[in-house]
């Protein structure tokens, strides 16, 4: 049998597993170098793992936490504060009223999906920039990070997919 | 294969999740109207958070700089031959333009000491090490371990040893973020060298900000701005030292664009100690009796604060203040 103090400890690690994947991947990308030799616009890995989470555990990653990644995003990233936050709320909403299509596409499918939110969130920072600055933004460089973005989902799917079964996973079954 | 396909877990409160969306969302675009009008709440907390990571960034940047620099070079491996007979053809005529530039530097020190002309002010500058850079879709910016406990202040201009970068907008006690001169809020006041028009250099995030010259009443003739032509830095609004070289006009199309002299950021830059000089009124009582010309003095070297990253800070120089800097747009 196993013991329950342990149990509830893993069960606390594993809850906050979402959240913290998704602070990683936000100062991951925001590491002070760009191994593009700025070519490339950093990608927004942190989306990955807000659509990965809010899909199959949107328990764990609720729209608070979400607000609160895309503000560190973009504290960190130097940008106006709110532009990313309102991009990641965006998706987070077509994930919650979509999930049921979404979490039943796979491979392919998969990534179209991911890339359906990946536009709504771009779309959304977007028009707010152009609001906020009175100006149209330029389109190539957002289209680039969210292409870029889109490509390395798979690769971040696979590893989330792995600490979902591994640690967020086998907590859910001990219920 | 549902290799990275998931299935979902069944949600709880499924109206309040939609409600906390509803909310969340009208927070964020409120935090994004509020971080406009009032900038200095998030950049407080940006400068504090600059400040605690530094270090770390420091020691994070190093090997990853490395890495970048072999990636990056790796593109150039099939190009050093002829790169190289390129750069010895550059040298050689660049050996010519220096004799050149000498001869003239000696007639020009002779004609001042003639004329009794006032010789230009000598500008301190700080150098600091560049320990992040942030390359995002609306966002260009870089942050320099140099802050107020240093002497940095917000305004300053920052260049290489090539030209301006950009200018500082946020300082923290250790650091300090620079908005460069590609972003996409950077305004920065300009002239062409050849024309002596005065224009505005708008970044857009492209690596080739765009020359506004309408801003006068004007429009861009091949008189007032030509692809080749110099674009230098104008103390016109205080915003920063005039004369500090900028680029070279290109043609895009129908627009105008400036190609930058500054590359993409090295190590190490120079954040220029400007300070916009008192109005006429305000010093006049403090001025000597005899206002005329001096005598021309030899040219001095550049002095420079370097910002070591184990070293405690160095005293700074008194600086005139630059409360004039912030009169242009600032985050």
């Amino acid at each position: 049998m196993a013991d329950p103090i342990a149990l509830n400890v893993s069960r606390l690690l594993g809850s906050f597993l979402p959240g913290l994947s998704a602070v990683l991947l936000v100062m991951l990308v925001n590491l002070p170098v760009s191994l593009t030799g700025g070519l490339f616009p950093a990608p927004l890995l942190a989306l990955t793992a807000i659509y990965f989470w809010a899909l199959v555990r949107p328990d764990l990653m609720p729209p608070f936490v979400v607000l609160c990644v895309g503000l560190l995003e973009d504290l960190l990233s130097g940008g106006p504060p709110g532009v990313w936050a309102t991009g990641f709320i965006a998706a987070y909403a077509l994930v919650d009223r979509q999930r049921e299509n979404l979490a039943g596409l796979a491979g392919g499918a998969a990534v179209l999906g991911f890339a359906a939110a990946m536009a709504l969130a771009a779309s959304a920072t977007f028009a707010l920039t152009w609001i906020m600055y009175l100006r149209q933004p330029p389109l190539a460089p957002l289209l680039l990070a969210s292409v870029f973005t889109v490509m390395l989902y798979p690769v971040v799917a696979l590893i989330l997919g792995w600490m979902h079964r591994r640690a967020v996973g086998a907590i859910r079954m001990v219920r | 294969m549902a290799w990275f396909g998931m299935r979902p877990a069944r949600s709880r409160g499924a109206l309040s999740i939609r409600s906390s969306v509803v909310v969340c969302g009208i927070l964020a675009i409120a935090i994004a109207f509020l971080g406009r009008a009032q900038a200095s709440i998030f950049d407080t907390a940006r400068a504090k958070l600059s400040d605690i990571t530094a270090p770390a960034l420091l020691e994070v940047r190093a090997p990853l700089v490395a890495l970048e620099n072999w990636v990056v070079g790796l593109g150039t491996l099939f190009s050093v031959y002829r790169e190289n007979l390129e750069l010895k053809r550059e040298n050689a005529e660049l050996r010519r333009w220096q004799d050149v530039a000498l001869s003239l530097e000696n007639r020009v020190r002779r004609y001042e000491q003639l004329l009794n002309a006032v010789p230009e002010e000598v500008m301190p500058a700080i150098t600091a090490r560049v320990i992040g850079e942030s390359n995002r879709p609306f966002v260009k910016t870089m942050i320099l371990n140099a802050g107020t406990e240093h002497g940095v202040r917000k305004g300053q201009a920052v260049a290489d040893d090539r030209g301006l970068i950009g200018r500082i907008y946020l300082t923290g006690e250790r650091t300090s973020w620079v908005i460069l001169l590609t972003d996409l809020s950077s305004r920065v006041p300009v002239v062409i060298e050849s024309s002596q028009r005065r224009a505005i250099l708008a970044g857009d995030n492209s690596p080739m900000p765009e020359l506004d010259l309408d801003l006068a009443g004007g429009t861009a003739t091949p008189e007032t701005a030509a692809p080749g032509d110099r674009v230098l830095s104008t103390g016109d609004g205080g915003l920063l030292p005039a004369g500090v070289p900028v680029g070279v006009v290109v043609k895009d199309g129908y627009d105008l664009r400036v190609a930058l002299f500054a590359g993409s950021a090295g190590d190490y830059v120079r954040i220029l100690e400007y300070g916009v000089p008192a109005p006429p009124s305000a010093t006049a009582s403090s001025a000597p009796a005899s206002v005329g010309l001096k005598p021309a003095t030899p040219p001095q070297p550049t002095p420079t604060i370097a910002v070591s990253t184990s070293l405690p800070p160095k005293p700074v120089a008194p600086q005139a203040p630059v409360g004039a800097t912030e009169t242009a747009e600032d985050r």
